[in-house]
């Protein structure tokens, strides 16, 4: 159960490629606002990690889509991605599809994401779901930096195979870990782990009853609290099965479903309800 | 072994604090000296209880010595457990669920096997094991008398809720727990870390009682064992009212996981905060859910 150190920043840069390793990639975004509109700050990408940016109507936040030419991940691969969003400046980063998680031969696949908010700025991280399949192992970190009166909405999914091509994962390796600190102190902590076989380990009434898809969903801000009756009336509606809780200016809901497709379906009803507006088009393609 | 110089100190019941400090004379053992220490401790009163594993602030952590933790345990030691861990340290424990209200409540435990099966999973997946995990760091933290490592960890337990309720759940009992060790097993060195957590500061429970338990010399081991015990005999009696079944059957699940618990105690002894994590998903839904559950008995 013990997860391997992740690797150092340099590493991740490219500068010493360590053995195994099969791809790396960084990719970092600015953004500011000015004039009105939410606009590039920086931006840096190397290796498998991409940023794409479409276009945008006037007055919408900035959209990035993550992609990784690669085509998906494994054992030994490493990617990090980082967002800062500047003060009273809105982003929204999706994926351009599904992550994979492909068998590895050796080592473990590390995702390092790290997101800042700046004073009032608003993030939503919506990425794709992550595809699990046989013998994959991921050890992905996700930080967070949000000023006292920003906003930050997250959302990552798993789901176990590919439901439609009939895959079975007789094992995998996850070690999901997030840090959410709020004016410097941490706010928010989840570990989500499981090394074994997780149709064994997620039959359990305390664990997900034979689900075989799950997502959190996170929303840091001064109003997250107000918005809890939205999420639990989305909720609901939902084909899987979920719950919301409010707490110290923050919003928790985690979601279960028998297979990806219908947690997709749930998730976004909840996401669009938090959030008022349509998914970003990536997801609908 | 004791060096020239080196402060040793051991706490009593009734709070007070005898300190010895090893001269350089030739030949004076670390059993020499604690057999010093308990002949001037014996004739202060015949209260005294002597804490068996002095300790310094400014020691650094001992290698873990796996021979001791089979040793048998200290009465003192074991008097503390008891008295901690006990349903009867009012803590509020009895009005905890930990989410089991609402699966009792839409059907996933009806039966002492269905029972038995959602606390192996907390145990093995959930609260149970970040808990203990939690303790363990918090035990040596404040067993070294390292101030920002306990900050740390103490700060990362009370992050690591999934909902309100669980966050109340852990954060009150921490606090009551504090509170009623302070006013009912005073000790020096519990008062120092505690000044860190004043109230208003969220304490989760683990890390309150671990503190309390390095404070006074309980080892780690042991503790582990008493409080995730707690933890699932806490659980038991929350089924036996709630579903109900019989206390026979409650009894039989707290027999049937205690091997379960004893090997959570020795694997959290060893393990660090890295090693936390779990799929306890419905547990942490279920205590989601519990908030908006019409009829109620429990606060979690």
């Amino acid at each position: 159960m013990t997860v391997l150190p992740f690797l150092p920043e340099a590493r991740a840069r490219g500068e010493a490629v360590p053995r195994l390793q099969r791809s790396a990639g960084l990719a970092s975004l600015g953004v500011r606002r000015e004039g009105g509109q939410d606009r590039l700050e920086t931006f840096f990408q190397s290796g498998a990690a991409k940023m794409r940016l479409p276009r945008v109507g006037a007055g919408e936040p900035l959209e990035a889509v993550l992609l990784n030419t690669a085509g998906g991940i494994t054992g030994g691969d490493h990617l990090r991605y980082e967002v800062r969003v500047g003060a009273v400046a809105r982003a929204i980063v999706t994926g351009q599809a599904a992550e994979r998680i492909y068998r590895r031969s050796d080592g473990i696949a590390t995702v390092e994401n790290h997101l800042a908010v700046a004073e009032r700025g608003e993030l939503a991280w919506l990425p794709q779901e992550t595809i699990l399949f046989d013998r994959s192992a991921l050890a992905r970190r996700l930080t967070a930096e949000v000023a006292p009166d920003a906003t930050l909405l997250m959302a990552e999914s798993f789901v176990l195979g590919r439901a439609a091509m009939d895959e079975t994962v007789r094992t995998a390796f996850v070690s999901e870990t997030w840090r959410i600190r709020r004016g410097g102190r941490l706010a928010f902590a989840d570990n989500l782990c499981f090394d074994g076989d997780p149709t064994a380990i997620l039959e359990g009434g305390a664990t997900a009853r034979g689900a075989r898809a799950f997502a959190t969903i996170v929303l840091v801000a001064p109003d997250a609290e107000a918005r809890l009756d939205a999420a639990r009336e989305a909720l609901s509606d939902g084909l899987g099965e979920g719950g919301a809780s409010a707490w110290n200016g923050m919003l928790v809901a985690r979601l279960i479903a028998p297979a990806g497709d219908v947690l997709r379906l749930d998730l976004v009803r909840l996401i669009e309800k938090l959030r008022g507006a349509p998914m970003p088009r990536v997801w609908h393609c | 072994m004791p060096r020239e110089g080196m402060t040793i100190t051991g706490m009593t019941t009734m709070g007070m604090t005898i300190t010895t400090t090893i001269m350089g004379i030739p030949g004076t053992s670390m059993a020499t000296t604690i057999m010093a220490m308990r002949t001037i401790m014996i004739t202060v009163t015949a209260m005294i209880t002597v804490t068996i594993t002095p300790i310094t602030m400014t020691e650094p952590l001992p290698a873990f010595d796996m021979a001791a933790a089979e040793k048998p345990l200290a009465i003192a030691a074991l008097q503390r457990l008891l008295a901690w861990l006990s349903p009867a340290f009012p803590v509020g424990a009895y009005s905890y669920s930990h989410g089991l209200e609402w699966a009792i409540e839409d059907g996933t435990v009806t039966t002492p096997a269905d029972l038995q099966s959602w606390i192996a999973d907390v145990l093995r997946h959930g609260g149970g094991r970040s808990d203990a995990i939690l303790f363990a760091a918090a035990w040596r933290a404040a067993r070294a008398g390292d101030q920002r490592a306990l900050a740390e960890v103490a700060e990362l337990a009370a992050a690591l809720q999934p909902s309100r309720e669980r966050h109340l759940e852990t954060t009150a009992q921490g606090r009551a727990f504090l509170d009623t060790v302070a006013a009912t097993w005073p000790d020096a060195r519990l008062a120092a870390l505690a000044t860190a957590f004043p109230a208003g500061t969220p304490i989760a429970y683990p890390v309150a009682v671990a503190m309390a338990a390095a404070s006074e010399g309980v080892p780690l081991r042991p503790a582990l064992a008493a409080f995730a015990g707690g933890f699932v005999a806490n659980l038991v009696s929350a089924g036996v009212r709630a579903i109900p079944i019989g206390q026979t059957d409650g009894q039989r699940i707290i027999a049937a996981l205690a091997p379960m618990v004893e090997e959570l105690a020795r694997f959290a002894e060893g393990a660090t905060p890295d090693d936390l994590g779990g799929a306890a998903l419905r547990a942490d839904i279920a205590s989601m859910k519990h908030e908006t559950q019409y009829t109620r008995l429990f606060r979690s």
